[in-house]
């Protein structure tokens, strides 16, 4: 990347180091003070998270909340809450499975053997079946789960790929109807879009959740938790919806143009032709977005869900480890940095590639 | 009829119709259904609960309120606090952003891996998990008893007291116009004076004016301050409370802490990006003009950066303004939490609902047209620079 | 031929009556009158604006006329889609900037349209494409894909992808114009190669050689009329509009 400079082989160390970090007096400052920020930084929090940290439960929390450093005992007394939440304890495994099946089907998904509509469609909709049968059993010999029962990280993954498995095909949908000739159908879609988009998800997900079974027949309102769900595919699919629609704008006009004249129908055209060399554009867009909205299901715990942010509340919220809330929330911040670093990573990876690819 | 179909004239007017059709019948089966289920519930739909007072209070505003005032008066002070914390967060995530970007576009490698770290870190991290952080910081922090002081500054678990000027509201409000007259004044007066002032003559004159602006300001506050008080009002423990100075509620602070942080990492990029777009030319052709390093970065650098930066920019201040929304989650009242309370206590779901959108689409279209204002004012000019 | 059922037999292999053609408030096309017989070649030249590729690419719809009557194969081009789809499998078209599927290899770029809107079987696919590449003389790069090949050889692909279709009428436009020069007479030579095999071919070129070499008939048009056509040999003699003239001293003068 463009952070690493390789210096030639200079005559001494000494004076590559003069050169790269104090050739001027401004430069001297500037690379102390950063030095200064950088060791007492990197000093407190090894101090606070290793040094003096407790990490076993032995003491109970009463010997943690006295030493001067982190509490890990609360995640290791706590963790199960904070990722698999109400879930019944004997059955957490079932819980563990789910989530590595969502890992498993992201690693796959970023393999670019897997990158045609048939076989991504495959990978995701085998993912998600498997998950939701892991998690909500009542077949083969697994217990009934009720979705009300679901917490923690699985739930934050449950609504992470059901949001992404419903408003991807309604992004590519959304971008054709508002990429249409036909001027109404444009214009309608693209009212809808720029509404979606003006809005903060917040508020999409409460009137999912809150005020639409007002508006829906009784036996039509469904589950609070697909409701939710829904909204936040849509505020998605708004998005992902303008992010395709710059794909297919990236495809020259020719290629619909040959397609026609080759007497190719609307669909063979848009199938064949035009969404491959779209999405292909879109792919950074793409992941980046996947990375937004990952981060963005957090916000579910406002409209009452038990996922992940709600379970680490709940973890410390309550009894004897409630002076071990910033623990807590380091393990989550952990994890999501975990899962959201290495997404962007790739797609930085992915864009640099594709940035070669056209020279 | 087949043969009808087959016709593409035909056929494209009807999916129009179709389309446009059904999504309109969507709509409205949905509103007919929700006025049945809410007249059910002995709610008439229409605006007037608009003028009927509240009965609960907001935590947070600039305007008086009490539990008497009407909802109309609410939602004011809704979209205030809204905008109050969107702009204290935009600012203060401006200001960090720049910090961290030039970081990370200085020559120094250092820097640069500080500023990287730091975007990588929290921009990883959701914005409301961060949120949560610093409002469980702040509520652990000591009560107000145990809280010490340091230069008129009280750090407590009820808040973030400061010295606050002792002045009605009259001369706070003319005396914060004077300020922003005080920015504003001098760019103003550069512009009108571009062509005929020389250079020199102008900074002269735009200097005078903030000075005269900030001058007005002072006096405002002197002369408007309360009779018997000293200027400015320091807190102080009285009995278990803290009484005078001014109180920033940890809500407020968490948030526009979390923003600034999470926002700052955003804008970061998005400086650094400016800066990677201004052309190595442009700068070699300052350096061999003889300009000094600090002249080729403010003359050079700097303004084909910015005008780089202000469309990505203002996408980001958008999407800060809607990040406001974050408040009903350590219950501070910004507008959206002021729209659920009312639809809790009130139920006129529909109408609110048709509130919170106008609200945000304003927010949205002022904040764009302010942006396309100023992007108009400064894009260069002329089209034969690019190719 | 499975193809040539499909439309009536008899009759000119296009004609155009009363041809009118507005992009907004701009008259793109004024009455314009042609009839193409089968097996004929057509030339079309004239000034960048004059409306010729607009023409050619009303005959299989990439334009929407607004005015005249356009029948191609004895099947009138107006609004019925059967119509459109009947007349674009049978009409291929080559254009000036190839417009190859990246995203396919050569090999697939040729099968698609077979399969796809022919149904073809594949392997009867692979086996006229395959014959097709031979005839544009690039059979060994069937694997690769279009990036790969220089800017000959996408346009022979393009052609070869079109035949592929075996339509009955070949659209061409300005296939040379984006080439680099010591590219054009591979091109060229392909499409002197499918003339003498009697396709019924349109170009609109500014290759003049290929033109008097080809050619039955040349057009000349400008400002979105015909406003000579002749034999080449009398087009290039003997013509009589100052336009004409004019023209063909800035083509033929360098």
């Amino acid at each position: 990347m463009e952070m690493v400079i390789v210096a030639p082989p200079a005559p001494g160390r000494l004076e590559d180091l003069k050169r790269r970090f104090f050739a001027t007096p401004l430069q001297a400052l500037l690379s102390l003070i950063s030095l200064a920020i950088m060791v007492s930084t990197v000093w407190k929090l090894l101090n606070w998270a290793v040094f003096s940290a407790v990490f076993t439960t032995s003491g109970g929390p009463e010997a943690c909340q006295a030493a001067a450093g982190a509490c890990w005992s609360v995640i290791a007394a706590r963790w199960r809450i904070i990722l698999f939440g109400l879930y019944p304890f004997e059955e957490q495994w079932r819980s563990a499975l789910a989530c590595l099946t969502v890992v498993v089907m992201t690693v796959l998904s970023c393999i670019p053997a897997f990158w045609t509509g048939r076989r991504i469609a495959l990978v995701w909709g085998a993912g998600a079946a498997s998950y939701y049968v892991l998690m909500k059993g009542g077949v083969l010999g697994l217990s009934y789960v009720g979705e009300e029962a679901w917490g923690g990280l699985a739930l934050t993954l449950f609504i992470f790929v059901t949001t992404c498995l419903i408003g991807f095909p309604l992004a590519v949908c959304l971008a054709l109807l508002r990429r249409s000739e036909l001027p109404w159908i444009s214009r309608t879609t693209g009212l809808i879009i720029d509404g979606v988009r003006s809005l903060p998800l917040i508020s999409i997900l409460f009137t999912f959740a809150i005020v639409l079974p007002f508006a829906l027949p009784q036996w039509l309102a469904g589950d609070k938790l697909y409701r939710v769900i829904l909204g936040s595919a849509l505020f998605f699919s708004a998005y992902q919806a303008e992010i395709v629609r710059g794909g297919m704008q990236g495809v020259p006009a020719g290629q619909e143009e040959a397609a026609m004249a080759l007497g190719m129908s609307y669909w063979q055209r848009i199938g064949r032709i035009l969404l491959p060399q779209a999405m292909r554009n879109a792919l950074p867009a793409t992941i980046n977005q996947f990375v937004i909205s990952f981060k963005e299901t957090s916000l579910v715990v406002i409209v009452g869900f038990f996922e992940i942010l709600a379970s680490g509340n709940a973890a410390y919220g309550t009894g004897e480890w409630r002076f071990a809330y910033v623990e807590v929330y380091a393990f989550i911040a952990f994890i999501y940095f975990v899962f959201v670093f290495s997404l962007s990573r790739y797609g930085a990876f992915l864009e640099r590639r594709m940035a070669v690819g056209e020279r | 009829m087949v043969s009808l179909l087959r016709n593409q004239k035909v056929r494209n007017t009807l999916l129009q119709v179709v389309y446009v059709g059904s999504l309109a019948a969507l709509v409205l089966a949905g509103i007919i259904i929700a006025r049945r289920n809410l007249a059910e519930q002995g709610i008439t739909s229409g605006f007037d609960f608009l003028y009927k007072s509240t009965g609960w209070d907001v935590n947070f505003s600039l305007l008086p309120a009490t539990a008497n005032d009407p909802y109309w008066w609410f939602f004011l002070i809704g979209i205030i606090n809204t905008l109050f914390l969107g702009c204290t967060g935009l600012i203060l995530a401006t200001l960090v952003g720049t910090i961290v970007g030039l970081a990370r576009t200085s020559a120094n490698e250092l820097a640069q891996l500080l500023g990287r770290t730091y975007v990588d870190i929290f921009r990883n991290i959701p914005l409301i998990l961060q949120v949560f952080f610093w409002y469980a910081l702040i509520t652990h922090l000591p009560t107000p008893r145990a809280a010490h002081e340091a230069w008129g500054l009280l750090l407590t678990s009820r808040g973030l007291y400061v010295p606050a000027p002792n002045v009605g509201g009259v001369a706070m409000a003319l005396a914060t116009s004077a300020v922003i007259a005080a920015i504003a004044l001098p760019v103003w007066l550069g512009r009108t004076s571009r062509l005929s002032q020389p250079f020199g003559q102008r900074a002269t004159i735009q200097l005078a004016g903030a000075a005269a602006a900030l001058a007005c300001a002072a006096i405002i506050l002197v002369v408007g301050r309360l009779p018997d008080a000293p200027l400015l009002d320091f807190p102080a423990l009285q009995g278990l409370n803290l009484r005078g100075g001014l109180r920033v509620p940890p809500e407020f602070s968490a948030l526009a802490i979390a923003i600034a942080i999470y926002g700052g990492s955003y804008i970061a990029e998005i400086v650094r990006g400016g800066f990677k777009s201004v052309g190595k030319g442009q700068m070699e052709a300052a350096r061999s003009l003889g300009l000094s390093p600090w002249r080729v970065f403010t003359l050079v650098r700097l303004p084909l950066a910015l005008r780089a930066m202000l469309p990505i920019l203002a996408n980001q201040y958008v999407w800060l303004m809607k990040a406001t929304t974050m408040g009903i989650a350590v219950g501070f009242t910004d507008f959206f939490m002021i729209v659920a309370l009312t639809i809790n206590h009130s139920g006129q779901t529909l109408e609110v609902i048709g509130i919170l959108m106008g609200g945000f689409l304003a927010i949205n279209l002022s904040l764009a047209a302010v942006f396309n204002r100023i992007n108009k004012a400064i894009a260069l000019k002329g089209n034969q620079l690019r190719g | 031929m499975i193809s040539s059922n499909s439309t009536k037999a008899g009759g000119p292999a296009v004609r155009i009556e009363n041809l009118d053609k507005y992009y907004g408030t701009f008259h793109a096309l004024r009455k314009v009158n042609l009839s193409v017989e089968r097996g004929e070649r057509i030339v079309i030249c004239g000034p960048s604006g004059s409306g010729k590729s607009t023409m050619i690419r009303c005959i299989n719809r990439l334009e929407q006329h607004n005015g005249g009557r356009i029948t191609v194969l004895g099947t009138e081009l107006n609004d019925d889609i059967g119509n459109i789809d009947g007349i674009r499998r049978e009409v291929g078209m080559v254009f000036q900037h190839f417009n190859l599927f990246p995203h396919m290899t050569v090999l697939e770029n040729c099968m698609i349209a077979p399969t796809l809107v022919r149904n073809q079987p594949r392997a009867e696919a692979e086996a006229t494409a395959r014959r097709y590449l031979e005839k544009v003389r690039i059979p060994e790069q069937a694997m690769k894909f279009p990036g790969q090949l220089s800017g000959g050889q996408q346009q022979r692909v393009a052609i070869a992808r079109a035949l592929c279709m075996q339509p009955q009428i070949m659209l061409f436009d300005e296939p040379t114009s984006a080439l680099d020069p010591e590219m054009i007479s591979e091109v060229l030579d392909v499409m002197v190669t499918l003339a003498s095999d009697g396709m019924t071919m349109i170009c609109v070129t500014h290759e003049m050689g290929f033109a008097r070499r080809v050619a039955d008939r040349v057009i000349f048009m400008d400002g979105g009329e015909i406003v000579e056509q002749a034999p080449p040999e009398e087009f290039f003699t003997a013509s009589q509009n100052e336009r004409t003239r004019q023209f063909l001293s800035q083509v033929l003068g360098h």
